[in-house]
């Protein structure tokens, strides 16, 4: 395999979080995410070669590939966006505030 | 050698994943953006000042590191664009070659020195940039379909629209096309105007020698491209009616555009016009702050210098009339306020040479 061009010299990566621990990981993520989705299409075309082939009924249930690509992306990245599946005590978690209310039951 | 199936596979979540990155990610962090200012009680107006804000905000970071890496991504990697032609090059370089060889529409000139500035970053993350591999013109040309996520499938109607409203204004006769890549942009004028003559000039000889391929390809008869550099690129003065550049002019320093400018105006015949779609016109100082940030993300130095200058000055300092700069919408019925999805702040720039 040949190597992309940039080598020579070392260039450090651009950084966005506080830790570039974060950064590198999210490589990671991105990168077996990608590996995931191509091994699933993979999966997808197999089915509708045996489907077609009578081996496995339904292939047709899979949505077209696109939609697939998306729905992996919006379930892979919507943690991103922090936001609550289900309504209930938010933010940090700690258990270091003990005065509880009425209101504020958390 | 990666699968055809597997490059095809990942490119296509890569460009999904851009998806979720222009819509949700993208209008989440503006929700963000927005309470955070209500909350400080602020309203920032400058890039800094947004940049306060902003920047500590967790869904801007992962904004910021998704949009520099899904294009390191598309391009680097092993499903990437750069390796995958790289791997390819036997077959589809014979195929250029061949149509290079032997079209009279194509003039390269191995001397030309590339300029420090352009050899010395990789732009858009394109590895090698777009002129030091043989496949560098193919690589861009892959590429360049996703770049606008607006116009998904039709990127080709950012180049036909532009073209369109320039020649609203009339049908020039000899039209010179300035840092014309693969000839996406040159190529709407040869179509639309068969009577007239035009030139692409680029510094990247891969990409000349896929944009005559091209030409000759769709049968164009009436264009040629030739391996020139912007600011100084010959030609008798007053060569042309019409002098255009699409997405160059924020790719080259300053003091750069300020000769390619004086390049312009010399080339143009009195009364000639000269019109550039670029990057520029940015009111609300949160859209400049990203746009800021997309330069240095996605490795375009320039977009930053481009943007703070003073256009309309810098135009009429040159001798420059009628000069005219507004937003430009890449795809049609598309009400630019109403737009929730992050997009680039397209800008039509026009002045004339006076008569
Ligand atoms: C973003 S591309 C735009 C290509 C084309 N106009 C299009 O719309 O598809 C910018 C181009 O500018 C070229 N370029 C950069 N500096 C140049 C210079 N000084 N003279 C000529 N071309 C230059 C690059 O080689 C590249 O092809």
């Amino acid at each position: 395999m040949t190597s992309d061009k940039s080598d020579g010299e070392q260039r450090s990566e651009q950084v966005f979080f506080e830790d570039p621990a974060v950064d590198r990981l999210m490589g990671v993520v991105l990168a077996l995410a990608t590996e995931h989705y191509v091994l699933l299409d993979r999966v997808h075309v197999l089915e509708r070669r045996l489907s077609a082939a009578g081996l496995v009924p339904d292939a047709e249930a899979h949505a077209a590939e696109h939609a697939d690509a998306a729905a992996l992306a919006e379930a892979l990245f919507r943690p991103l966006l922090g936001v609550q599946q289900a309504r209930g005590a938010a933010g940090r978690f700690s258990l270091a505030r003990t005065a509880r209310t009425e209101e504020n039951p958390q | 050698m990666t699968a055809e199936t597997s490059f095809d596979s990942a490119q296509r979540f890569i460009l999904a994943a851009k998806g979720f990155w222009t819509t949700q990610l993208y209008t989440n962090l503006r929700e963000q953006y927005g309470e955070r200012c209500a909350a400080q009680g602020v309203e920032p107006t400058t890039v800094p000042q947004v940049a306060a804000v902003a920047e500590d905000l967790t869904v801007y970071r992962y904004f910021a590191w998704l949009e520099r890496h899904l294009q390191i991504a598309k391009y680097s990697g092993r499903y990437g664009l750069a390796h995958y032609y790289r791997e390819h090059a036997d077959e589809v370089l014979k195929d250029l070659d061949g149509a290079a060889g032997q079209s009279s529409n194509l003039e390269l000139d191995p001397a030309l020195r590339m300029p420090s500035y352009y050899v010395a970053t990789d732009i858009h993350q394109h590895p090698g940039g777009v002129w030091s591999e043989p496949t560098a013109g193919l690589v861009y040309q892959h590429g360049a379909r996703s770049t606008t996520p607006l116009l998904g499938a039709s990127h080709g109607d950012l180049h036909a629209r532009f073209t369109d409203k320039i020649l609203e204004g009339g049908r020039p006769a000899r039209v010179l096309d300035l840092a014309c890549g693969f000839g996406k942009s040159t190529m709407p004028f040869a179509s639309k105007l068969p009577e007239a003559s035009i030139r692409g000039i680029d510094l990247a000889a891969p990409c000349l020698k896929l944009a005559a391929s091209n030409a000759t390809k769709a049968g164009l008869t009436n264009v040629s491209f030739a391996q020139r550099d912007a600011s100084n690129p010959g030609f008798a003065d007053a060569s042309f009616d019409l002098v255009t550049s699409t997405m160059f002019l924020h790719e080259i320093p300053l003091k750069v555009l300020d000769r390619v400018l004086d390049e312009c105006f010399r080339l143009l015949e009195p009364g000639g016009r000269m019109v550039h779609l670029d990057f520029w016109h940015m009111p609300d100082p949160f859209t400049r702050f990203l746009h800021y940030g997309h330069g240095r993300r996605n490795n375009e130095p320039y977009m930053q210098p481009l943007a703070e200058l003073d256009l309309p000055k810098t135009l009429a300092a040159k001798g420059f009339v009628d000069i005219r700069i507004e937003p430009f919408s890449e795809t049609a019925d598309v009400d630019l306020a109403a737009v929730k999805a992050w997009r680039f702040p397209w800008t039509y720039i026009s002045a004339r040479k006076p008569a």
